[in-house]
């Protein structure tokens, strides 16, 4: 469905020539559920651009549903839906409803089949008291029901998200999450979702591509890398006495203290090792500790272990690509 | 024997003559006029979001018109006080006024998102590039999401300004001169709206190029609101044949009064106006597009 070789972008700013994108290569499958994750400026945007047809890649190939995004933008832009989080797609001032037909006119959707399918997408998404609503009145976890409503209306082959679940709360994320699931599955539309939220990745995603830098430096399935990294956790303990060493012994299995500042001490531990309560009755044996915190890894935190070269899986490291010289564009 | 004849015999010469079109050609045409339908589809959509706050509307709509009514005025008492201008009296000054503003207003109307400030905001908010990903052509959307009511007020008041001063000025209105000011306002309002789309282009480069065409879009036509023998050569030059805006209006006009103008101006150039518009306005388009593809290659 989505194939990219040796996909390069420069762009020409003051401070000089930047490459946003370093030659990547990858292959999506039809109805695969790809998590698009990095650090912010790492070319995640750069690249769903040049696969939507926005931007023009400075070298190599890429072909989205057979099509060459940039030259067939329009063409494409009838097959795909690009839901942005935190900008509507929509029409602000005019009731939900409007929107819906406006865009099953932009997009050609023949009148039966709108009508049927804006049916279903509205009875899902719970939508139907918001169809005589304006847009801009619309609370946040409403009108992202409503952009991935409208995004979807056309039956796109591709839908690429960007941070859609962004500021939800827990329920709303919920709806989306069971909303995206089920579209995968039943009508095997591929997704490509760039994301921050771990849960996002982890609860809906076959497989994960990580961009750093302008180079892919992790494709693989969200399996290998819980395995890997989703499993360790850190234990923030601010003790009374900020000289205070804490040595870690045997029983503390594995645990190890990877920062200090001051009074506050940051120690790693991995879940199957030892449990919370266990490491933070360990601690308060020997410390006297004022406050303490259990933090889940960030994805961003796990990005930058495996930036810096942290073990990784085996073959999950997709090389860098290049196109040969004489490749046409 | 109606049997084994194939089914053309039958019918009428003109759909024989339909049946003879290429197949490309009537898909051409097809698609055509349903992307023109989703055009005007989103214009009534632009428009219906507006009628939200209808006293807004009417209120911006007629301050347009007064702001015309405005300017008119000063010109009449300018006149009133110093006779004429290159010859010609204060109605007929205010004929081209009214058909300045008219052309102004109506290419305003459609291609007011085209503005440096506004293509500008839309391009760093990302707005654009979510248009981009719509599959219809940028400046179909543009124009058609945008159509903005009370640049209408001054193509309206431009408009009574010409009836106007038409009658004063002793215009015997026919189907030919009503005709010819339509021609006038729809040429210079291409103008005006190709180089808008240039200034676009160069707000795609950088925002400074294209306060020149600010310049041109309000200078350009403050300046064709006045006679052109009161110009130097070179001014006229330029806005005759390069940025055909005083060919669109003033040529017209010279026809619609019954006058001649200056020497190098003469009346019959009034049947150039069309084509070298509708030639300004192709060059506008392309300027666009290299524009669009400059934009898809650099980046934001």
């Amino acid at each position: 469905m989505i194939e990219a070789v040796g996909l390069r972008k420069r762009f020409r700013t003051r401070r000089g020539p930047v490459e946003a994108v370093a030659g990547i290569g990858f292959r999506v499958e039809a109805g695969e559920f790809v998590g698009y994750a990095g650090p912010n400026g790492a070319g995640k945007s750069t690249t769903v651009k040049m696969m939507s047809g926005i931007l023009l890649p400075s070298s190599g190939r890429i072909a989205v549903d057979g099509l060459v995004p940039y030259r067939e933008r329009k063409r494409l832009a009838r097959r795909i839906g690009v839901v942005f989080g935190q900008r509507s797609q929509l029409w602000w001032d005019l009731p939900l409803r409007e929107s819906f037909d406006l865009i099953g006119h932009l997009y050609r959707i023949p009148a039966a089949d709108r009508t049927a399918r804006l049916a279903r997408l509205v009875e899902v998404l719970g939508l139907g008291p918001l169809l005589a609503a304006p847009v801009r009145s619309l609370s946040l976890g409403q009108r992202m029901r409503a952009e991935l409503a409208a995004a979807v209306l056309p039956a796109p082959r591709v839908l690429f998200l960007d941070e859609p679940t962004i500021g939800l709360d827990v329920e709303a994320k919920a709806a989306v999450r069971d909303f995206l699931r089920e579209l995968n599955r039943v009508e095997g539309t591929t997704v490509i979702l760039t994301t921050h939220d771990l849960d996002d990745i982890a609860l809906l995603c076959s497989r994960l591509m990580i961009i750093d830098h302008g180079r892919l430096i992790y494709d693989g399935t969200v399996e290998a890398l819980r395995t890997a990294y989703g499993t360790t956790r850190v234990l923030v303990v601010d003790l009374a006495d900020p000289s205070a060493t804490v040595t870690t012994g045997p029983e503390w299995a594995g645990a190890q203290v990877v920062r200090a500042d001051g009074h506050r001490r940051w120690i790693r531990f991995a879940r199957e090792g030892i449990s919370a309560a266990d490491l933070v009755a360990l601690v308060l044996a020997e410390h006297e500790v004022l406050d303490l915190s259990i933090v889940e890894p960030e994805i961003e935190d796990v990005i930058r272990r495996i930036y810096r070269g942290e073990a990784l899986p085996p073959g999950t490291v997709p090389p860098v690509t290049d196109t040969p010289p004489s490749q046409d564009r | 024997m109606a049997e084994g004849l194939p089914a053309r015999r039958s019918r009428t010469r003109g759909a024989r003559r339909r049946l003879l079109l290429p197949p490309q050609v009537v898909q051409a045409r097809h698609r055509f006029v349903t992307a023109t339908l989703v055009y005007l589809r989103l214009a009534a959509a632009a428009v219906r979001a507006n009628m939200g706050q209808p006293l807004f509307l009417a209120v911006r709509t007629v301050a347009a018109g007064l702001i015309v009514v405005v300017e008119v005025t000063a010109v009449v008492l300018l006149l009133d006080r110093f006779g004429t201008i290159g010859g010609w009296r204060a109605p007929e000054v205010v004929l081209l006024f009214g058909l300045a503003f008219a052309s102004q207003g109506l290419a305003l109307a459609l291609g007011n998102r085209l503005e440096a400030d506004h293509l500008s905001l839309l391009v760093r908010k990302g707005t654009f590039d979510q248009v981009l990903t719509r599959p219809v052509s940028p400046l179909g959307w543009l124009v058609a999401s945008y159509v903005d009511a009370r640049y209408l007020g001054r193509l309206l008041a431009g408009v009574g300004a010409v009836a106007w001063a038409g009658d004063r000025a002793g215009v015997a209105w026919s189907a030919g001169t009503v005709a010819l000011v339509a021609l006038a306002v729809v040429s210079a309002a291409a103008v005006v709206f190709a180089v808008l789309l240039i200034a676009a282009a160069f707000t795609f480069v950088s925002v400074q190029g294209s306060e020149a065409g600010s310049m041109l879009v309000y200078g350009g036509t403050y300046l064709a609101s006045y006679p052109m023998q009161i110009y130097g050569s070179a001014l006229r030059l330029v806005f005759v044949w390069l940025v055909p805006v005083a060919l669109a209006i003033y040529v017209p006009a010279l026809v619609v009064l019954g006058r001649q103008g200056p020497p190098g101006l003469p009346a019959w150039l009034a049947w150039l106006t069309a084509p070298v518009s509708a030639a300004f306005l192709a060059v506008g388009g392309l300027a666009w597009r290299g524009g669009v593809r400059r934009y898809v290659g650099a980046g934001s």
